[in-house]
């Protein structure tokens, strides 16, 4: 539908007479006081249920922390996290270094050892 | 707040709002005329809108925490009344051929132009559908606009554009057919 369709529907004749027959109506008398004699009726007064500006703006403000709170946390735990992995890989690799220098101890000792100490080789 | 004539509708509102019986009386007073009437030309009955136009009021004074400011209010009162109205018409079609006679008019409503008229063209609304006849109430009673109309009854603008051209080319067929005037 194009837009120009609201303009088409402006000022007809038959919308302005539209508009003077549909003049608004006035209630019957007494109809506030019957309106105010249910409204007494009722059980309890109506309460505020709208915040005022600064309680709203102190949750927004308690809203806005937590966030923030949230967000510093996650980023420190992420930083604890990347420590203790650098911190297993540098103990894993000193690990390895002295392993790797008890073998070589080791390989040493033995090609240190005498042939003559070997058993004499049989079956010629 | 100290004298009752420095008050605007606002403040009558927040007083409403803390539960001052007599500042709920004053927005009573300021909107009846409203709501009473579009009750009327929904239902076409005047103690169906008496009826309806105090329920609203009494949900008004049950629900006023969730009115903001008057400019909602407003809107408020006219989307509440027009769908307590489409929900009667719909649970009792009865109303929908109850439309009101020229005699059963105050004063006030054929006091200008063409009074046998008016008279015809508010007997054709009536007998419009329930949400075509809000739509044209929207427009030519409260003067609202599309967008405004859209968002009193929850209907896309287009929607509510297509019924407005609808409903006048019905209700100038009706009256060309039946008094060949306003072509």
């Amino acid at each position: 539908m194009s837009e120009d369709m609201h303009d088409d529907l402006e000022n007809t004749p038959l919308e302005r007479r539209l508009r003077a027959a549909l003049t608004p109506a006035d209630p019957p008398p007494g109809f506030v006081a019957g309106v105010m004699a249910r409204v007494a009726a009722e059980p309890a007064a109506p309460q505020r249920a709208r915040r005022s500006p600064a309680v709203v703006s102190w949750v927004a403000f308690g809203l806005a922390a937590s966030v923030v709170l949230s967000v510093l946390l996650a980023h420190q735990w992420q930083v604890r996290r990347i420590e203790q992995g650098r911190e297993a890989r540098r103990q894993l690799l000193e690990a390895l270094r002295v392993t790797d220098e008890k073998l070589d101890l080791t390989y040493r000792v033995v090609n240190a050892q005498p042939r003559a100490a070997l058993p004499p080789h049989s079956g010629a | 707040m100290s004298g009752d004539g420095e008050c605007t509708h606002d403040d009558w509102l927040t007083r409403a709002l803390g539960g001052e019986r007599a500042a709920f009386a004053v927005l009573v007073r300021h909107h009846q005329r409203a709501v009473y009437s579009l009750a009327l030309r929904m239902l076409s009955d005047r103690h169906a809108a008496e009826d309806l136009a105090q329920e609203v009021f009494l949900q008004l004074y049950r629900n006023l925490g969730a009115v903001s400011s008057e400019s909602h209010l407003g809107f408020w009162l006219r989307k509440v009344t027009l769908h307590r109205a489409i929900d009667r018409l719909r649970r009792e079609p009865r109303h929908e051929v109850a439309a009101l006679s020229e005699a059963e008019l105050p004063a006030s409503e054929a006091a200008a132009g063409d009074p046998i008229l008016d008279g015809r063209l508010r007997r054709l609304l009536g007998e419009l559908p329930p949400v075509a006849r809000a739509v044209v109430l929207l427009r030519y009673q409260e003067d609202l606009d599309p967008a405004d109309i859209a968002r009193t009854l929850r209907m896309p603008v287009n929607t509510v554009k297509s019924h407005l051209k609808r409903s006048l080319a019905q209700l100038r067929e009706r009256l060309t057919s039946t008094a060949g005037a306003l072509t």
